[in-house]
Formats: C-alpha cells, structure tokens, sequence
C-alpha cells in the first residue's frame, strides 16, 4: 500500500500522513478486536482465560458454535429476532406509505398536525411512553410475540412516513392523472404505479428498519417474557449473565459473532446506500 | 388534482392511530402520572391519587437519582465534547484529499450498524479484561501493572470510552454531510490569499458548519439522557453506583431491582419528565446561542 501510494505522488500523501494515522489507528482497533474475537469463538475457554486465543495449539473448536446455537437457546433468539424484523419492516410500509402518500399529495383538515406529530415523534424518548404501554398492553391482554411486533411497526411508522413523504413530493401529478383518463381508481394507482416508482427509497427505509428493529434492546427488555419470545439482543444480555455459572467463553464470544453477522453481513453489500441515507434529509438512522 | 376523502381516511388511519396509540397517548399520560401517586404500574386511573410536585421532590432526594444524573453529566459533558471532537476531526481528515475516504467511513460507521450488545459485550468481556484482556496485555508489554479497568473507580469512564467509540461513526457522517456542502471555491479562494489548513477549519468550515453542530448537540443530548444498554451490559445483574444512569434508576423504580424497596411508577414518570426537560432546554438554548447565520452561499 506505501509502494503504490508512492509511485502516485509521495509528496501530498506525506503530507497527509497525520491524517492516515488517525483513520487507520480508528479501523486499526476494530479490526483487531474482531480478529480476536472470531479467534476465541473457536477456541476452548481455557485458551482464552490463559491468553492463547490467536495459537488455535488444539485446533478450531467450530463445536462452540453449535452449543451457542443449541444449548444456549441462540436459534431461539435469532429466529425470533428475524420474524420480528421482516414482520415489522413489511408491516411499517403498510402503514406509513399510504399516509406518506396523502400527506405528499393533498392538504386536508389536520394534515399540518399530523406532518408535525411525525416529526416530534421520532424523537420522542421511549422513556416517556413505555410505561403507559405496558400498563396498556396488560389491561388489554397483549402478549407474546404479537406485543413485540405491534410495537416495532409502531416504532418506525414516523420515520418511515417522513423518510418516504419527501420521495412522493418529488413525482409528478402527471401519472396519476394519466391512470385516472385510462379508468384507474386512485387507491389501485397508489399500490400498482406510484409506491413501485419510489422502490429506491423504500429498499432504504427498509434497510434501517431491520437494523434499527434487529438491534433494538429497551422495549425488548421491558415487553418480553420468556424465552421463547425473546430477540438476539436480550438474549445475548442472558448468556452473559449466566457466564458465571457455565464459565463458556467459547460459547459466549461465538454467540457474540452469530448476533453481528446478519446486520455485519448487509452492511458489507449495502454499506454505499447505508452511509448515503443515514443523512439524507439529515435524519435520524 | 381531485381530493379524495375516502382514500385520504382510509390511508391516513393506520398512521393516526398509530400516532395516537403509540406517542400521543402514553407521552400525555406519563406528564400526568408524574403528578399523581402511583403505586403500581398497572392500576387503574381510579386508583391514583393527586399528589402535586411530591414526585420530583422524592426523587431529587434520593441519592441513587443524584448519582444517576452526576453520571449523565460526565457521559453528556465529557462523552459530547470527544465524540463531536473526534468526529468532526475524522470528518475533516475524510473529506480532504484522502485516498481510500470510502472505506473509511464504512469502517468508521461499521458499530453503529451492530448490535450494540454484541458490542458491549465485546468491550466488556475482551478489550476490559482483567486477565486476558486488550488494554491489560498492551499495558503489560509497555511494563506496567495491569488496570483494573472495570473496578469502581474507572468503570463509569471505561464505559464513557466504548460509548464514544460506537458513536463517532454516525456523528462523522453527519459532518462529513455539512462540509461536503460547502462550496470548494471558497477553499480555493482562501488558498490563493495564502490561508493555511488550519486558519481554513476555523474561518469558513467551522462558522459554515454551525447548523449541523446544533444538530449533532441535539442528538448528543438525547442519546445521552436516554443511555441506557451501554449501562445494563456494564453493570449486567444489579445496578451499581459507578454505572447509574437516569434510565436504569427509572427501570429499578417502576419495574423493580436490588435494592428497590417499593415500586413507584409515579416517580419513574417523573424521571422521565426531567430528562424530557433537559434535552428541551439544551435544544432551545443552543437554537439560542447558535443562531442560524444569515450567511449565504
């Protein structure tokens, strides 16, 4: 790499070189930390207490892999972490792109307020609502997996509408004016014509709504009661807190590796659309 | 175009009731129960009884609450100025004439796409290990004695640090954001009457970024007065003093935790209030401070 960097001009990359530094001491940590990380998940525990996680001296132990997934219950928290993601992120899009659409279109009695609800919503701290829906979710008997879906659509519907209001703005009227002549109801238009011409921003939104709904840890750690609703984060938070008594740290760190590989691994394809929408109309991921 | 009113119902709906159900409701009802004694979460309003500011006061007497907030000063205050520091520094080395900006970024925004439990754990079970750990074996190889990095003394700053470095990515991003918005001309304008790097930074890029860092002290603020996960995984099984945050004390108070005599959900509405109030005065006050210039370009 300093080969190529210099045959191309030293001089300017010289001078550049504090900043290099910086940047690649950033990634350099990263990389190492995941570099052993991934070496004591195929280590034994007593490689990684007597620090001799990069030696692999007994061979890779792949076996920690299958006690994390097994008997430590990951297979349970990952599928269910899934299902809470695809569910929401199709459920979310149901719901906001309609009223994104409306609320791009037409101006209506209340449509002001509703625009500016959206927007405070997203920044509404989750501590000031979750109490109100726990005692609400109990009084009306929601529970189980059902609980945990509502509120992950519901989490991301502002988001959401506000992202993909500002992609429906930019179309012209002139499609839905040609579907009207050829005899096209405006409901079918929005579903067959106008929501496919924003696929762009809905593979987006959607991608942060399955980082957002795989990574989320609070309402999952008040709403969910037993293990077999419980999502990866929660139930990493449990193999770790019961380390103490099963002591393995094999098992740990490649629960760890199989919890970061899903959002790891489209981030790796997507990291282009990711970085570019993270900003994008400068809101929050 | 033709307003369609039952299209505009039909589609608006869901939103509203979501809107409604989800925000509007629970954030009037917490306000409300912040001034009403309430025992248990789950009773009824009936079963409430009004008992003014009794609340707040209860939990400004209560030393784990005076911790916790000590705590968010430290994460908001010391935490806030390195992370908007690093990342803006990051922005600027990765907006100049770098090569390989893309994957830096990537890589420099790579934890805020991981879970941040797995994270955690990573810091917490590797890096911050007494025995085998990152730092411990890097301060062994310089000759020192190791540290116990998650003892009770350094444990709140060790904490502090992990946090900072999930969060530069997302705030250098935005940065990266606001200066890539600025006109070149104006750097080479500033080059031809011989400014250097740095007079560059602080006369055009600095003052020119003055929304995006409003922006970026905003989402600071939030994040951290509702920190919450990086606390649970450093101080997994029972609260500890060195860790505290509001959020932990407002779960121990409503849900239950060691050393939680009665439950009070009264008063873990009123935490929630209080935090609700800090990140409005820090947004007014540097909407304040930080007018938006009237500088055009």
């Amino acid at each position: 790499m300093e080969k190529t960097k210099k045959r191309i001009n030293w001089k300017h990359e010289l001078k550049m070189l504090p900043g290099y530094l910086v940047v690649i001491a950033y990634v350099g940590f990263l990389v190492v930390v995941l570099a052993w990380i991934i070496g004591a998940s195929l280590s034994t525990s007593r490689e990684i207490m007597t620090g001799q996680v990069m030696k692999f001296g007994s061979g890779f132990h792949w076996e920690n892999y299958v006690t994390a997934w097994t008997t430590q219950n990951v297979s349970i928290f990952f599928g269910n972490s899934l299902l809470y993601s695809v569910v929401s992120c199709a459920g979310v899009l149901l719901i906001a792109a309609p009223a994104a659409y409306v609320l791009s279109r037409w101006k209506f009695m209340g449509s002001r307020a509703i625009r500016i609800c959206l927007v405070i919503s997203m920044s509404v701290p989750a501590i000031m609502i979750i109490m109100p829906l726990y005692s609400l979710a109990v009084k009306w008997g929601i529970r189980g997996r059902i609980l945990l879906i509502v509120l992950y659509i519901f989490m991301r519907v502002p988001y959401t509408a506000i992202y993909m209001l500002d992609f429906f703005a930019t179309l012209s009227h002139d499609y839905e004016e040609a579907a009207a002549i050829d005899g096209c109801s405006a409901n079918r238009t929005f579903w067959v014509i106008m929501l496919p011409l924003i696929q762009p921003a809905i593979i987006t939104v959607t991608i942060f709504n399955f980082l957002s709904t795989w990574n989320e840890f609070f309402m999952a750690l008040i709403f969910t009661s037993g293990k077999e609703m419980t999502p990866v984060g929660v139930g990493l938070l449990q193999i770790v807190n019961s380390m103490k008594y099963s002591g393995n740290y094999g098992g740990l760190f490649a629960a760890v590796i199989i919890v970061f590989l899903p959002t790891f691994l489209l981030y790796l394809f997507m990291s282009r659309r990711i970085i570019s929408g993270v900003t994008a109309g400068g809101v929050k991921g | 175009m033709k307003k369609n009113r039952t299209l505009i119902f039909l589609f608006m709906a869901p939103t509203v009731i979501c809107l409604l159900l989800m925000y509007v409701y629970p954030v009037l009802r917490t306000v409300i129960m912040s001034v009403f004694r309430v025992e248990d979460l789950t009773s009824g309003v009936g079963e409430w009884t009004f008992n003014g500011f009794a609340n707040y006061v209860k939990i400004f007497h209560n030393a784990s609450f005076i911790t916790s907030l000590k705590n968010f000063l430290a994460i908001w205050i010391v935490g806030g100025v390195i992370t908007l520091a690093l990342s803006l520094l990051i922005a600027v080395i990765l907006t100049s004439k770098i090569r390989f900006q893309g994957f830096f970024r990537a890589a420099i925004y790579l934890p805020n796409v991981i879970s941040a439990v797995a994270l955690a754990t990573m810091w917490v079970q590797y890096i911050f290990n007494y025995d085998y750990g990152l730092l411990n074996q890097l301060v062994t190889f310089l000759g020192f004695d190791k540290v116990r990095w998650l003892g009770t003394d350094a444990k709140l700053w060790a904490m502090i640090a992990a946090f900072i470095y999930g969060s530069v990515g997302y705030y250098m991003l935005i940065y990266i954001s606001g200066i890539e918005g600025i006109p070149t001309d104006l750097y080479e304008a500033a080059t031809i009457d011989g400014a250097s790097k740095g007079r560059q930074f602080f006369s055009i890029t600095l003052p020119l970024l003055k929304g995006i860092v409003k922006t970026t002290i905003t989402f600071w603020t939030i994040n951290a007065a509702t920190f919450y996960l990086w606390s649970k995984l450093f101080s997994p099984v029972q609260t500890e003093g060195s860790t505290i945050v509001p959020v932990i004390y407002l779960y121990d108070t409503v849900f239950g935790g060691k050393g939680v005599i009665e439950r009070d959900a009264g008063a873990g509405a009123a935490v929630g209030v209080v935090l609700t109030i800090i990140i409005i005065v820090v947004y007014v006050i540097t909407e304040k401070l930080l007018k938006s210039n009237d500088l055009e370009y």
